[in-house]
């Protein structure tokens, strides 16, 4: 298991040199001026604009400022933002743990509702509960996380006033966006979960296990759901990739800062350093999620083995 | 003294006394907090380092200038007691009060502002929107403590108007050296609030300065502000800002990009109150490329003027925020009725011009000379969410006059670079600036594959008087000369201009004593939240 781990961080070098290459070179390609666009609000010069092309090391060709980036991040400095003029690691880690919390308890509402979901119209296939579950899982597929978010600011802020509709915080704070950023992936595991669940409640353990007088909510979460668990939580994995996309509009929406709003307004502003730094990071991220859901997937299965 | 260049004005100070009116009287509670909702957030909140005008709807309560600039245009004393300029309009002298220090407890002094402005123009220093309005700056002299001269190496009238804008407002000599990359999140000034929390992305807190012991030019009052502490919020959805205001979490926020229609509901809103004060500086405009056919052609440019439709625009997409535009400043920085006048809208005299030109009526409704259709390429910024509205209606008005408009849709990297290239037949785009000099930004020879030439004009009479109104200090001789440009861009035209925009905000019905500066940026020192 180790070693599978350590060449699983190894492979993580590649994938990473890679992304932040393919992203720079875009970046590189597309027309446009960062300075050009960030002086632009105020009148400026020809002068002006070459003093700070300069200052940003613009100038230069784009192996010496990829090289630079590489350099510079192989020595922990990912370098200085060209529109907020501040450290990029530093622009990064203050909205790291707003994106972290929006996740994860988007994440953690999507396990919770598409999991019960799931379990209560496997056991009760084609009843009302199914249904019901079915159309849960078909609204969450069909609706846009920005139409939801802003639904559910019209609902608890407006109408209601429960909770607040805009800003990063506390519990309050989330629930709105964990909830809009949240229901696509329970449709997603609600489903998975009622198919993977109906094909472990017909295996021959379940019905050896009701042969033996067991019953109840038991048998299912005992004996059905560890088995039917298997699939889901790889697709956790994915739905951590899907949920960081989504993090752009949930964050724009509900006014909260965030990874997914940094990303954006910094390939907007073609923010060179900013947008390598957070692709950094999500890449990094993006591979780590991934190599733990493959751990968690060995530790729930004792039949799969890394050697 | 020498006093400042007036603007003329008109319906810009209307609007703003009945904005004013409706701001509520009683004597102000002291105490509480207010939570504004901003559009986006501040790149830095460094003044000099700044190329984004947000940054000073915040900075406009913290720190302060040497001059004011009122919303009726008047420049009056700040941190200076007075000021002189030289014979040959190249030096300005500042007389500077005693009784100002910044809030680390430096003494605002000469060399204080002599320092100012030598960070501005430093070469290591990554200066915004702060270092043209020291074009031509030759450095700064300290007479003695309290006295300094600022020299320029030309006559510089426009200077006076910038001394008073937020770009160069005073922080404070003996912290901002140390502060390393904090002062673009906390920089140290000498005004009425302190910024005392930036959370990135998320928020901004100024608190109430209870050493502030005078009274600034616009105040209502002597001492400190009334309100304990203020919060921007950056909530950049125009419909949660809204949603915001209506349920309470903010009391104030800007109407930027709100829709017309939303702002019709909430000005029926008896808890609200919207207030609105004219921008300064060019209108919402298209800049007509005078280099690429068609609109190389006088008659076409002319068509397109008596075409467009503008009180459709303010009728639509602009309503209750702005007013049609009449030339390539703002009525509410010069206003004259011949302006108004040239153009008024005449589809007729459009398809005359036209058919002048040799663009006749075609199959399809759309006009052909030489076999060609009559194509005008608009470039238009695309910010992810399709193109603006008001390029979608322009580009139904140019159909009804058999013109095939056509969307360069665009991102704003490709968006800058086609402008700077003169490579369609131009945007619609808008400039804030508080001097009548912003003209030299839109139409100098020297800016064309700058910013903001994006007419690509070129004309030595206009070049010309652009110079010369930099070295008049005499207002009406002043306006004379501006005039005259603009009379000049009119008959080229130039330009369509489009909407006279305004800064648009809405309050609760409680919070009162909201001023602004000439920028249009809210200055919240008299706010006090009633009852």
């Amino acid at each position: 298991m180790t070693r599978y781990i350590s060449a699983r961080l190894l492979a993580t070098v590649p994938v990473v040199a890679g992304v932040t290459f393919a992203v720079f070179a875009m970046l590189f390609l597309i027309p446009g001026d960062p300075v050009k666009m960030m002086l632009s609000e105020f009148q400026t010069n020809p002068e002006q604009i070459a003093r700070m092309r300069a200052q940003l090391h613009l100038d230069e060709p784009f192996y010496r400022q990829y090289g630079r980036f590489v350099w510079g991040a192989a020595h922990g400095n990912l370098g200085e933002s060209i529109r907020d003029r501040r450290p990029v690691t530093a622009e990064i880690t203050e909205v790291l743990p707003a994106t972290a919390q929006l996740a994860t308890g988007a994440l953690a509402f999507a396990a919770l509702l598409g999991i019960t979901l799931g379990i209560a119209a496997a056991i009760r296939q084609n009843s009302w509960w199914d249904l019901g579950s079915t159309a849960v899982a078909l609204a969450g597929v069909s609706m846009p996380s920005f139409w939801l978010g802003l639904l559910l600011i019209f609902v608890f802020s407006l109408h209601l006033g429960w909770l607040p509709a805009a800003g990063g915080g506390g519990a309050g704070h989330l629930i709105m966006p964990a909830v809009a950023l949240g229901l696509g992936a329970a449709a997603i595991i609600a489903r998975l979960t009622r198919s993977s669940m109906l094909e472990v409640l017909r295996m021959e353990y379940m019905t050896t296990a009701r042969a033996k007088g067991l019953a109840g909510p038991g048998i299912v979460l005992r004996h059905g759901l560890p088995n039917a668990l298997i699939p889901i939580v790889t697709i956790f994995g994915l739905q951590f990739g899907s949920l960081l996309a989504g993090t752009v509009i949930i964050e724009t929406v509900f006014g909260r800062p965030g990874i997914g709003r940094l990303l954006v307004n910094a390939i907007l502003d073609k923010d060179f350093p900013l947008v390598q730094g957070v692709v950094l990071f999500v890449a990094v991220g993006y591979v780590l999620i991934n190599l733990a859901v493959d751990v968690i997937y060995a530790a729930i299965d004792p039949r799969i083995r890394y050697g | 003294m020498r006093t400042a260049p007036r603007a003329s004005w008109g319906v810009g100070v209307a609007l703003l006394i009945i904005a004013l009116a409706g701001s509520g009287g009683g004597a102000a509670t002291r105490g509480g907090a207010l939570t504004v909702g901003l559009d986006q957030d501040p790149p830095t909140i460094d003044p000099h380092a700044s190329p984004s005008a947000v940054t000073y709807q915040i900075t406009s309560s913290v720190l302060e200038n040497l001059l004011f600039q009122g919303t009726d245009g008047k420049i009056v004393p700040w941190l200076a007691t007075g000021y002189r300029v030289s014979p040959d309009g190249k030096s300005f002298t500042f007389t500077l009060r005693k009784d100002v220090t910044f809030t680390d407890g430096a003494p605002l002094t000469a060399a204080a502002v002599k320092w100012n402005f030598d960070r501005i123009v430093d070469p290591n220093f990554k200066a915004g929107g702060a270092l043209v309005a020291l074009t031509g700056y030759t450095g700064s002299k300290v007479i003695d403590e309290h006295t300094v001269q600022v020299n320029f190496k030309q006559a510089y009238a426009p200077f006076l108007s910038y001394a008073a804008g937020s770009t160069l407002a005073m922080v404070s000599p003996k912290t901002t050296p140390t502060q390393g990359d904090a002062v673009n999140q906390k920089p140290v000034g000498s005004g009425p609030y302190v910024v005392t929390e930036y959370a990135q992305k998320d928020h901004i807190t100024i608190a109430r300065n209870a050493d502030y012991d005078r009274k600034a030019p616009w105040s209502d009052h002597q001492g400190p502000p009334y309100l304990d502490r203020i919060v921007f919020k950056i909530i950049p959805e125009p419909g949660t800002r809204v949603a915001t205001i209506e349920s309470g979490e903010t009391q104030m926020i800007s109407a930027l990009n709100a829709p017309a229609a939303v702002l019709g509901r909430l000005e029926r809103n008896k808890g609200l109150r919207v207030e609105r004060v004219p921008y300064p500086g060019a209108p919402r405009i298209w800049l007509l490329n005078v280099t690429a056919p068609p609109t190389n052609d006088l008659r076409v440019r002319q068509a397109l003027n008596f075409g467009v439709n503008r009180a459709a625009f303010v009728e639509s997409v602009y309503k209750g925020l702005g007013r049609p535009a009449c030339a390539p400043l703002t009525q509410a920085m010069l206003a004259d009725p011949s302006l108004c006048a040239a153009y008024p809208y005449n589809p007729q005299k459009a398809a005359q011009l036209l058919d002048e030109a040799g663009w006749k009526m075609g199959p399809n409704n759309i006009r052909m000379k030489d076999g060609k259709p009559l194509v005008i390429l608009i470039n238009s910024i695309n910010y992810g969410a399709g193109n603006l509205p008001e390029i979608e209606l322009l580009q139904g008005q140019l159909l009804q006059l058999g013109i095939d408009a056509r969307l360069k849709s665009q991102a704003r990297p490709p968006w800058y670079e086609d402008n700077y290239h003169c490579a369609t037949n131009g945007p619609v785009m808008f400039l804030r600036s508080t001097d009548w000099d912003g003209l030299y930004a839109l139409f100098d020879s020297a800016t064309v594959h700058t910013n903001f030439n994006w007419s690509c004009y070129s004309n030595p009479e206009v070049d010309r008087l652009i110079t010369e109104g930099k070295a008049v200090f005499d207002p009406a001789k002043r306006r004379e000369v501006y005039l005259r440009l603009e009379k000049i861009l009119v008959e080229q035209a130039v330009t369509v201009p489009l909407v006279d925009e305004f800064s648009v905000w809405v309050l609760h019905g409680n919070v009162r004593g909201l001023r602004f500066n000439y920028s249009a940026y809210p200055v919240l020192s008299d706010v006090s939240i009633g009852k």
